[in-house]
């Protein structure tokens, strides 16, 4: 079996579960292909960890789902990724109402410079007008979902980047879920943090997952395993195997992935 | 000779160099800040403020000029700040790539070297014989073309130096780009961009060459920018040259306070941009 031709078991959540789908998605940079039909099947309401060595193209895939890589041209995606049964690939598609809906925090933290209040209200303000009230109560109640609240409740007006990283970190995912949106993706969220802001942060990301779905691209495989509900692990651009958490890491189907899980390669 | 002795004294050696070529410099600079103070420090005195440019050899000021520098630099950063900044931002935001982006990026620096008097001439020949006469007005669109390209220039650097990963969040939450780069990415650069401005400032406060053929001169106070217009190089290149000595003191006092215009507002500037976000 040669490296690029291996097999690819997909577990998916029953049908009716569903909150994303890719279906046989191409990604390219220019010409170079760094994804070769990736399926990927996400459940509602959970969370799903994309686990595999660098480069193997999870980041890619987690920035095709809110249609991020536009901003770069140059680099396209081929095939279908529905989002509530719809193809967000489709020419149609508004990219800024799907960003709404399909948030996204990153490797490191980026809040914005301004006060940590206007971080929090800036994507609320892009699509609601409110009163000073009701924004007041849609700041207090992202970041006491984002367990930040009793940290800088005293200090709303002070700039966001006086935050430390974890803090800012948590920061932005208040940020990101102030606009309520259907899905959050992170992109190795607490690759910049310290053991114990990684703890916050999964804290964090434990209490979200009742009414939220969050697709997390992680190097650490303790923190797949201890996070998430689905688990795909990918390698060279192909998603080799997906599925519950526990049945990946207990008993693989695929020979790779018990190696990389395992410690044998990657 | 060992080589760590032979690296030791060549190290020495450089740093002597280097030491000596920035003390160079630094003379040349101290030179004419002392000539500056010591020679223009006697002119000035409350009189400079109140009274005009006066006949030769009778007391007078530098009133008229002060202000019409003021107006003209006003208006021309102006024009300056609103052009740069904007194709400053297409450029590093939008179309800085596309072979059109290219062109105009070329042409930028292409009139950021330009000699000021080319532009007093094309000013002259675009502005002052249409509109049938020396203006204010065609002084003031001299000197921002003159700062614009400084502004777009710097524009373009600082907000390149700003990360994409801001520019990726805050499209992530549903913005469009000119959202994004007007509430995050020139928040962000705000003091880069200030510095800008404040470099085209320092440039065209004490550009004389541009004005003689737009602004022309005018001894009497005046408000009204469609008639000749003063200006402190304005004033101090004919005082500087006359042999009188009331209008060489006025010179030097006129231009230690360009110098301290300057100065100030570069001050300024570092003050207002310093470090709010970690206090």
């Amino acid at each position: 079996m040669s490296d690029t031709d291996f097999q690819s078991v997909i577990t998916p959540p029953p049908a009716d579960q569903l909150v994303l789908e890719t279906r046989n998605l191409n990604f390219y940079y220019g010409t170079h292909q760094s994804l070769f039909g990736v399926s990927m099947p996400v459940k509602r309401n959970g969370i799903t960890a994309l686990i595999g060595p660098s480069g193997c193209g999870k980041s890619t895939l987690l920035r095709t789902m809110n249609r991020i890589y536009d901003l770069y041209p140059g680099q396209r995606a081929e095939g279908e990724i529905l989002v509530d049964g719809e193809n967000i690939l489709g020419p149609k598609v508004d990219v800024t109402s799907l960003r709404a809906r399909v948030g996204m925090v990153f490797q490191k933290p980026t809040p914005f410079p301004m006060s940590i209040y206007d971080n929090v209200a800036f994507g609320v303000k892009l699509y609601h007008k409110k009163s000073k009230s009701q924004m007041d109560e849609v700041v207090e109640k992202a970041l006491r979902r984002a367990a930040l609240w009793d940290e800088v409740k005293d200090k709303l007006t002070k700039s966001g980047l006086s935050l430390s990283g974890g803090q800012q970190q948590r920061l932005c995912v208040a940020r990101g879920i102030a606009v309520e949106p259907e899905i959050l993706l992170l992109d190795e969220p607490a690759s910049a943090l310290d053991p114990i802001s990684t703890a916050k942060l999964e804290d964090t990301l434990e209490e979200l997952k009742r009414d939220l779905t969050i697709i997390i691209v992680t190097h650490n495989l303790q923190q797949a395993a201890r996070l998430s509900d689905y688990t795909g692990f990918m390698y060279l651009g192909k998603m080799v195997e997906y599925g519950p958490t526990e049945e990946l890491f207990v008993k693989p189907k695929v020979e790779r992935t018990s190696d990389y899980i395992g410690g044998r390669f990657g | 000779m060992d080589r760590a002795l032979r690296r030791k004294i060549a190290n020495q050696a450089f740093v002597v160099i280097c030491t000596g070529a920035a003390l160079v410099a630094l003379a040349a600079l101290a030179l004419i800040m002392f000539s500056l103070l010591t020679k223009g420090v006697g002119g000035v005195d409350l009189m400079l403020f109140t009274a005009d440019t006066p006949a030769p050899d009778s007391p007078g000021g530098l009133r008229n000029a002060i202000i019409g520098s003021i107006l003209m630099c006003g208006v021309a950063m102006m024009i300056a700040v609103v052009i740069g900044v904007l194709a400053g931002t297409w450029l590093a935001e939008i179309g800085g790539n596309t072979p059109y982006g290219h062109v105009v990026r070329f042409l930028n620096d292409v009139l950021l070297s330009a000699p000021s008097i080319l532009i007093g001439l094309f000013v002259y020949w675009w502005v002052v014989v249409p509109m049938g006469g020396f203006s204010g007005w065609a002084g003031a669109i001299a000197l921002g073309i003159l700062a614009t390209p400084i502004v777009t220039r710097t524009t373009e650097d600082i907000l390149n130096l700003q990360p994409n990963a801001l520019r990726e969040a805050g499209m992530a939450l549903g913005a469009s780009q000119w959202v994004t780069v007007r509430s995050i990415i020139w928040k962000a650069a705000g003091a880069g961009m200030l510095t800008g401005g404040l470099l085209g400032f320092a440039r065209i406060s004490g550009e004389t060459a541009p004005l003689l053929f737009t602004a022309l001169n005018n001894q009497f106070l005046s408000f009204d920018m469609s008639k000749p217009f003063a200006s402190l190089p304005g004033a101090i290149y004919p005082f500087a040259m006359s042999p009188y000595e009331t209008w060489n003191t006025l010179a030097w006092a006129g231009a230690l306070l360009i110098t301290l215009a300057v100065l100030g507002v570069n001050i300024l500037g570092r003050w207002l941009a310093r470090d709010k976000d970690h206090k």
